[in-house]
């Protein structure tokens, strides 16, 4: 049973005594907002030099009991032995560490979210979920922008003439903010997915990426819900969808249509392949996946 | 507000109202918030104070004490730990009830709702928004102290397990746990009232068990189970609550 448990506090580190009584504390950054950006990076930059020696002149005991892996870590970095606290060591240290005044403990804990969320948001696959799905919603506005300037009929003067001419820019203006958007999609698609960007196409990489949800649920997706992602079921009985998303993948319009479905399955079996490396070993195998796929459309294009 | 139109307070809850509409009683939280409305739901202000309604079909709280939960329920001035919080739209009505001298931790994992919960804790005087996984409560140790209360709506598998590790933790030793048990989420081994059955006898183990409330029609095949711990909590846990169980299989009936 160790004498003390090191038990952050906010932006505070408090060595609490399991005896009771006062319990030193030392600031764990600079000024508050270097704290939060530790907090919210969860320990992964070092500990400051001055909180380093201020835990060793406290004369702790070795390991320290402390809560949080993260916090262990950064101890362990900075040469200091440390074990995660039982729950019992927790919930005590908890009961006798000193309280923070609502108002600092609030503002402390909003920055570390602020911080935590604009590391996890700028992050390359956040980026790509959230560029896809603007992509996406962008896409439908354009269309039906489009189709209701369809149905928009004008004479050749007059405030009805006005009135289409500045819808028509309105869509010029729609069409070159989707272009630009398609064109970032892209760009970072190739970036964190280059072998399923090969496969199916960067635009539809990143859909796939984005209905997906997260890394872990694209890497553990297997083919036959992959070949479906992004469909809607069919009305009433009988048998599933073919197709969702991947339907607008690489070459599906080269395939005949009869066969489509044949190639959706195909494309599906290598996409997980590749999704697999581009999340998982990071390694290159689009040149082999790439000749399956096209041996496979030139077969299917053979049939009949 | 009007004072005679159907409106009551609710017992030993001075934040919280009972009014009387056309499809039956309705609840009302006192807002805390500046400007009150926090997900779309009505407002109602008079001289002293503005009324937010509190929508039972959003949250399952609000929907347990219509059908008759007669518990306790979180009380001005505690301190309440919040699983699950998502956007914060029952977070927000708990924030109420506690009232200014009180504190809500609100714990959520995903990103997104994370953005919508900052924004409504930035306008919120006593609500915390934390990014972590309840499942690792010793990550966010360092953001919370020991609580009064324990709300849990995560619709995980293991949600008691979570539960439990929580409440060992950071719930005071009279504490209150309240949970919202969504059956669905458990896995279709079971029926709801199966896993209900499951539920109870391992929270019963350790909890002091208010009787349990369905939440039907309000939400279909949903719970809330409430209790005080007894030293029970405190001995070894029997299964460890370690890392994430993932998708349970399900097995193919023939």
């Amino acid at each position: 049973m160790p004498a003390a448990v090191l038990l952050r506090g906010g932006g505070r580190l408090y060595l609490v005594p399991s005896s009771g009584g006062a319990a030193p504390s030392v600031p764990l950054g600079r000024d508050a907002d270097d704290g939060a950006r530790q907090v919210a990076a969860g320990f992964s930059v070092p500990l400051r030099d001055e909180v380093v020696r201020w835990i060793r002149s406290q004369r702790a005991p070795s390991p320290l009991a402390t809560a949080g892996a993260g916090l262990a870590e950064a101890l362990g970095r900075a040469g200091l032995a440390a074990r995660a606290a039982t729950e019992d060591e927790l919930r005590a240290a908890l009961a006798l560490r000193p309280p923070a005044p609502l108002r600092e403990e609030r503002e402390f804990r909003l920055a570390a979210l602020r911080r935590q969320l604009d590391l996890a948001l700028a992050s390359d696959t956040e980026t790509l979920i959230a560029l896809s799905r603007e992509e996406a919603r962008v896409e439908r506005a354009l269309r039906r922008e489009v189709g209701a300037l369809d149905q928009f009929l004008a004479p050749s003067s007059g405030p009805l003439a006005d009135q289409r001419e500045d819808a028509e820019r309105y869509r010029d203006a729609v069409e070159r903010h989707y272009a630009t958007l398609v064109g970032r999609v892209e760009t970072v698609a190739r970036r964190v997915l280059p072998n399923l960007s090969a496969v199916v196409g960067p635009r539809v990489a990143a859909r796939l990426f984005a209905a997906a949800g997260d890394v872990g649920a694209l890497a553990r997706i297997p083919a036959a819900r992959l070949q479906v992602l992004g469909s809607h079921r069919r009305p009433g009985g009988g048998h599933g969808p073919r197709f969702g998303l991947i339907y607008e993948a690489a070459r599906m319009v080269d395939v005949p249509e009869g066969a489509r479905g044949r190639y959706a399955r195909s494309l599906a079996a290598l996409a997980v392949v590749a999704a697999r490396a581009d999340l998982l070993t990071h390694r290159d195998v689009a040149a082999p996946l790439l000749a399956k796929r096209d041996r496979r459309v030139e077969a299917l294009r053979r049939r009949r | 507000m009007r004072r005679s139109a159907g409106w009551r307070p609710f017992p030993d809850a001075p934040h919280l109202f009972v009014h009387d509409e056309a499809g039956g009683e309705a609840l009302w939280t006192e807002a805390l918030g500046d400007p009150p409305q926090v997900y779309g739901e009505r407002v109602a202000e008079s001289d002293d104070r503005v009324l937010r309604r509190w929508e039972a079909g959003r949250s399952k709280l609000s929907a347990a004490i219509l059908r008759g939960y007669e518990g306790p329920i979180p009380a001005p001035s505690e301190r309440w730990l919040y699983l699950g919080a998502a956007s914060g739209t029952t977070a927000s009505h708990v924030a109420d009830l506690v009232g200014g001298d009180g504190t809500v931790y609100a714990v959520e994992k995903s990103l997104r709702p994370s953005v919508r919960l900052l924004r409504l804790a930035e306008r919120y005087p006593n609500l915390l928004p934390i990014l972590a996984d309840a499942r690792r409560p010793d990550e966010y140790a360092g953001d919370v102290s020991i609580c009064d209360g324990l709300y849990v709506d995560i619709a995980q598998v293991d949600q008691v397990e979570i539960a439990l590790a929580n409440a060992r933790r950071f719930l005071r030793r009279d504490g209150l746990v309240l949970l919202a048990l969504k059956t669905a989420s458990m896995g279709r081994e079971k029926d709801p009232a199966g896993h209900l059955a499951e539920a109870k006898a391992r929270l019963e183990a350790v909890l002091d068990l208010e009787r349990p409330v369905a939440l039907d029609p309000f939400h279909r095949r949903h719970y809330l189970l409430a209790g005080r711990p007894t030293p029970g909590l405190y001995r070894a846990p029997v299964t460890p609550a370690s890392g994430s169980p993932g998708r349970r299989r399900v097995e193919r009936r023939r």
